[in-house]
């Protein structure tokens, strides 16, 4: 591929997605409303989510923790633990673990689903019967990534401290009112606020792209694998993208 | 020619439900349909053949809307189907039934959620009873009626394409478009499936457009036959006529 088709596609591809998070936000006003299926979607996105997230975010809690642990101790910091810990997992490790478990895992499924979807054609399916495929397919499902990644952010969160705890008291003694008490008193709300808010746009994005993809997929099983792949690939590239405008805008204000 | 064309060619009256012409369609630069002219009257069943690629299916999602020609005229029950916005094309929608080539069920939903899918939208007012017993007797019309709470996955391909048929049928269209209705079915079961649709046609005295290049069905099905070759109608006859032609590119089908 030559550079100069590179950058064609990638304008293309921009501009395509641009195109389909517009109808998106066309869509969510427009009733009739599928309240129901987005109550569907939100249970798949969100509660079956619960397990990996937290199990991941324990032991990203653990380890952030047992590797600090030395270095803080050598400069004589170690009381320090469960505040850089708290400050770490809440305004970080939370939002982004979090946000990457969702891309692999509800990602690839979004656009696998909706990929098989559309070479079986169950998409025109849907049209034939009357009922707006894009708006129960693809906007049920970019609403319900939306509003519970950042729930699933909380629970990270609290799985990770938890595993900051353990870690703490691994190599020291430390109970765990004082190691709260300690992570809640350095956590200001400049800590708090842009973590999930930046997880909305994590949601968002995992989504977007996913359904875009697999909407778009092209016929045959290899298009679905490629839209699976792509979902998973592009959602998470733009998660560190969109990490890097949020430090800079978080750090803005502080 | 069997008993159930005689009976279905004796229905036929002369009001057109679906009115195509000088229809085109192009991808790019392949032009599939070249000006296509069609007229599907009450009562009748057209069969559209042709070899694959040649744009049978194109023409039949122009029909329905999945498709936007690029010129033309496409009437259906008399409304332009081209200058209609979504909630009009939806309303046509409601009269015509598609079965797809690949049947297109929900895998994600069970049979009975599959055939309700359509009702959600048309028939809001209905009770859960009154759902459910139309679900009943659409999956009664094709003897099905067992596989009410499978899922689509657990159904041999002959079974799909009935509950393919029964989603259709659940709305009582005055129309059925069939992409390939015995494509991927073994010769045995793709008779039946010939005969439920000759069978349904009379059930619900509907219209129909056949998109196949299964000549038995052809035989089984058709009133009347068009020959798709090179995105243009190359012949219109009966099974009969057709059969009896010496053409070559007809033949080929008959061989």
């Amino acid at each position: 591929m030559s550079f100069r088709s590179f950058f064609q596609d990638f304008f293309i591809e921009t501009g395509e997605i641009t195109k389909f998070s517009l109808r998106v936000f066309k869509e969510v006003f427009v009733p009739p409303y599928e309240f129901k299926e987005f109550l569907i979607q939100c249970y798949n996105v969100g509660c079956k989510s619960i397990p990996l997230v937290g199990v991941t975010a324990f032991i990203m809690g653990l380890v952030v923790t047992l590797q600090s642990r030395p270095t803080l101790v050598q400069f004589g910091a170690g009381s320090w633990l469960p505040a850089m810990a708290s400050v770490s997992i809440v305004r970080e490790i939370g939002p982004v673990v979090t946000a990457l478990m969702c891309a692999g895992k509800v990602g690839s499924n979004i656009g696998a689903e909706l990929g098989s979807m559309k070479v079986t054609e169950q998409i025109d399916a849907m049209e034939v019967s009357g009922t707006n495929p894009f708006k129960f397919v693809a906007v049920t499902r970019i609403l319900a990534t939306t509003f519970m990644v950042p729930v699933l952010v909380v629970f990270a969160d609290f799985f990770s401290l938890i595993g900051s705890f353990i870690a703490a008291n691994i190599k020291g003694q430390i109970s765990i009112y004082l190691f709260f008490n300690q992570v809640f008193e350095k956590l200001v709300f400049l800590d708090v606020i842009p973590s999930i808010s930046k997880a909305f746009f994590f949601g968002f994005v995992i989504g977007l792209i996913s359904c875009y993809q697999g909407y778009n997929s092209k016929k045959g099983t290899e298009g679905v694998g490629k839209s699976a792949n792509a979902a998973v690939v592009i959602s998470s590239l733009l998660i560190f993208v969109i990490d890097l405008l949020a430090v800079q805008i978080t750090n803005a204000f502080i | 020619m069997n008993s159930a064309h005689v009976d279905l060619t004796a229905k036929k009256s002369q009001s057109p439900v679906i009115e195509i012409s000088k229809l085109k369609k192009s991808f790019k630069n392949n032009h599939v349909l070249k000006g296509i002219d069609l007229t599907l009257k009450k009562g009748e069943s057209i069969v559209v053949l042709g070899k694959s690629g040649s744009g049978k299916s194109v023409l039949i999602k122009c029909i329905v809307g999945l498709l936007r020609p690029d010129s033309g005229i496409l009437k259906v029950f008399e409304k332009p189907v081209l200058e209609l916005n979504h909630q009009e094309l939806d309303k046509i929608r409601e009269k015509i039934g598609f079965v797809f080539q690949s049947n297109a069920l929900y895998d994600s939903m069970t049979v009975r959620k599959n055939l309700e899918f359509p009702l959600r939208r048309h028939l809001e007012k209905e009770s859960k009873e009154q759902i459910n017993q139309r679900v009943k007797n659409a999956l009664t019309s094709v003897g099905l009626l067992n596989t009410i709470d499978m899922m689509p996955s657990e159904l041999s391909g002959g079974m799909r394409k009935r509950i393919s048929l029964a989603r259709c049928l659940i709305l009582n269209p005055e129309v059925m478009l069939y992409d390939e209705p015995t494509t991927g079915l073994d010769p045995i079961t793709g008779e039946e499936i010939s005969r439920l649709m000759v069978q349904m046609q009379k059930k619900y005295n509907s219209s129909s457009i056949i998109i196949t290049h299964d000549m038995k069905c052809a035989k089984l099905t058709a009133n009347q036959m068009l020959v798709l070759i090179d995105g243009l109608i190359y012949a219109k006859g009966t099974y009969a006529e057709l059969e009896k032609s010496k053409d070559k590119k007809i033949k080929a089908f008959f061989e």
